[in-house]
């Protein structure tokens, strides 16, 4: 499993700028807007898209779900409950990296 | 913390937590250079003041503006001209820029009256420009002078005119930067909701953080203009002043350049509800990525997906000529900003350079962990560099080109290593998909140009060869590459205009896609 968490982690880190908010409050709620609708759709679950805000998520929870899909074929292999462990997983690391553990001096900067 | 200490500033040891390597195993929780501090004393630092940064990145690409700093003349002459923003009203922003020329005496006897005679004066010698940004400096602010009250006053004169008044003076903070920021507030706070919004389509976005370098916003505008989607403004490459300050009209912010222009994506989100997509509009497959998630956005992807295949059959067979020439060649990326996040991995992805270092003049940490996080192995990252740890930088690592600025580059020229403008560009634009395959025609220029292979020859010490006479990039580039290679019949150079923006600018789009099919949601 952490093998596999670390291939989503280094795909999301080359390919993706959402995580990289400036505050973090900022990461916070994107990390969370964009792999929990992304774990929907992986899991084949209704995705709320009606708002702008949840749709600006639920486009970058798209691709990053269909990039997953083509390029990692074991998640195929994986039922719904694996597929929920593995993203709950990359969201703990990512909220590591990019928050609890970041060098960033300027995430708890309270002006943007 | 894998920090990297360069010989020539050991005596200047706080500089040593602005460089590291990111070694085997390493990530952002271990490696992370300090960033956006106080240039240390005794360091020569390459940046630019906050003055430059609010005036000559941000504000002088809006098209429609008398650009007038309050200052000495240097100021204004030396944030003019440098990047080649170019705009759709024959480069007024560029052709002119505009100063009040503050003198000793103004500094004894205070400068207001002067700078009011200067506004008025500005405007009659152009009478069709209405607008008005006001700068700052810091000679007329360490004396006090009310800009403001004299922008009202001669508002309240000329009610036909509309004054911005841009208060960052060059000490206004570590860096160009600290400018970025400054101006991004007061556009919000003072302009922004000033103007109602002309929609003319259902798909409605601001493009921000896009500068028009060479045309790079003209090219993006195509491809969503081809989707049916309206610019209402762009923050602020060819933009007009006034359609900027009706920005709270538009569905989605789309964010490039997040390092000079995400305050104002922040703060249009919480006080106007619009939410921000941050994209790249550089190489293939990320741009092709961020045309699907505007799409996908408003519910038009399959616009997207046509405009993506048509671009890609069109442009890969060429960039896939200059990648096979430049497969393994070393770069240093070392650009102000956003372009060391950008480019670092997907000039290795699809050009197949390999990017030994990257550096910031006045990026944030933030920009660094993009850019760290895209890096391969090894990649040396630098914040805020002074001229000896480049020279140091490049003997040690041996670059065969360095994307930078015109200044550092120069320095580089001299120590015989190529390099090519990341700031103002050479062959520009490199956004899009045409842009992207002239990028990787004037790397290839750069790498194999036969000037450069002559001036690799030292005439006071190696031996001059006078058998052979004509060459051109092409007997350089191809000696290594296999015969089936080189003559590969799916590849080929650039066959695109010496000036591609014109057919870009001239183009006319179908008023039917602006829009939304019946039923569509």
């Amino acid at each position: 499993m952490k093998d596999r968490i670390a291939q989503l982690e280094d795909y999301i880190m080359k390919h993706c700028l959402w995580q990289f908010h400036s505050r973090t409050w900022d990461r916070e709620r994107q990390n969370e807007g964009v792999l929990g609708a992304a774990t929907k759709i992986l899991c084949d679950e209704p995705v709320a898209n009606e708002t702008r805000e949840d749709r600006c998520y639920w486009v970058d929870a798209v691709c990053l779900a269909e990039a997953f899909e083509n390029r990692y074929p074991w998640l195929h292999e994986m039922d719904t409950a694996e597929k929920k462990l593995l993203m709950q997983g990359l969201k703990e690391r990512i909220d590591y990296t990019t928050i609890t553990a970041s060098l960033n001096k300027e995430l708890t900067d309270h002006k943007y | 913390m894998p920090h990297h200490e360069f010989e020539c500033s050991t005596t200047i040891p706080e500089r040593k937590k602005h460089a590291v390597i990111k070694g085997a195993g390493e990530d952002l929780t271990s490696a992370l250079p300090e960033g956006y501090l106080n240039t240390i004393p005794g360091s020569i630092s390459e940046r630019g003041c906050a003055y430059c940064g609010a005036k000559h990145v941000i504000g002088t690409p809006m098209k429609d503006v008398i650009h007038l700093s309050h200052g000495p003349v240097g100021c204004t002459y030396d944030t003019w001209q440098t990047k080649r923003y170019i705009s759709d009203n024959e480069n007024f922003q560029l052709k002119y820029t505009f100063a009040t020329d503050m003198k000793e005496k103004n500094i004894v006897f205070g400068a207001e009256k002067m700078l009011k005679q200067n506004i008025i004066e500005a405007f009659k010698a152009f009478p069709q420009i209405k607008r008005m940004t006001l700068y700052q400096t810091c000679a007329s602010a360490l004396i006090g002078d009310d800009i403001g009250a004299v922008a009202q006053e001669v508002m309240e004169e000329m009610p036909e005119v509309d004054i911005f008044v841009c208060n960052s003076p060059g000490f206004k903070g570590p860096s160009q930067s600290g400018g970025h920021h400054t101006i991004n507030i007061a556009w919000i706070k003072d302009k922004v909701g000033t103007v109602e919004p002309k929609i003319t389509s259902d798909y409605v976005i601001n493009y921000v953080g896009e500068y028009n370098i060479q045309g790079d916003e003209e090219i993006m505008h195509d491809y969503f203009k081809r989707m049916g989607i309206q610019v209402l403004s762009t923050f602020t490459g060819n933009g007009s002043y006034d359609d900027l300050r009706a920005m709270h009209g538009a569905h989605l912010n789309v964010l490039e350049c997040a390092r000079s222009a995400e305050y104002i994506c922040n703060e249009l989100r919480v006080r106007y509800g619009i939410p921000r997509l941050d994209i790249d509009g550089f190489g293939f497959e990320p741009l092709s990525d961020s045309l699907r998630k505007v799409g996908l956005f408003f519910g038009i992807e399959e616009r997207a997906q046509k405009i993506i295949d048509e671009e890609t059959a069109r442009w890969k067979p060429e960039l896939e000529w200059y990648k096979e020439r430049l497969k393994g060649k070393k770069v240093c990326l070392w650009p102000g900003g956003s372009k060391l996040w950008h480019w670092a991995h997907v000039i290795h992805e699809e050009m197949g350079l390999d990017v030994v270092s990257v550096y910031t003049k006045f990026g944030h940490q933030q920009d660094m962990e993009k850019g760290i996080a895209r890096c391969e192995e090894g990649t040396l990252a630098i914040d805020d560099p002074n001229e000896l740890e480049s020279v140091e930088a490049m003997l040690r690592l041996k670059p065969d080109v360095i994307f930078t600025g015109k200044r550092p580059g120069e320095v580089a020229k001299k120590i015989r290593v190529p390099y090519l403008n990341a700031h103002a560009y050479h062959n520009g634009p490199y956004k899009g998909y045409e842009g992207w395959v002239r990028f990787a025609r004037d790397i290839y220029n750069a790498i194999y140009s036969p000037i450069h292979q002559l001036s690799l020859l030292d005439i006071s010490k190696d031996e001059i060869p006078t058998d052979k006479g004509f060459a051109t990039q092409m007997m350089f580039s191809d000696a290594a590459l296999s015969e089936e290679a080189a003559s590969a019949s799916t590849q080929r150079q650039y066959t695109g205009k010496y000036d591609c923006v014109p057919d870009y600018m001239n183009k006319t789009y179908p008023d039917e896609l602006k829009k939304k099919p019946v039923g569509a949601h």
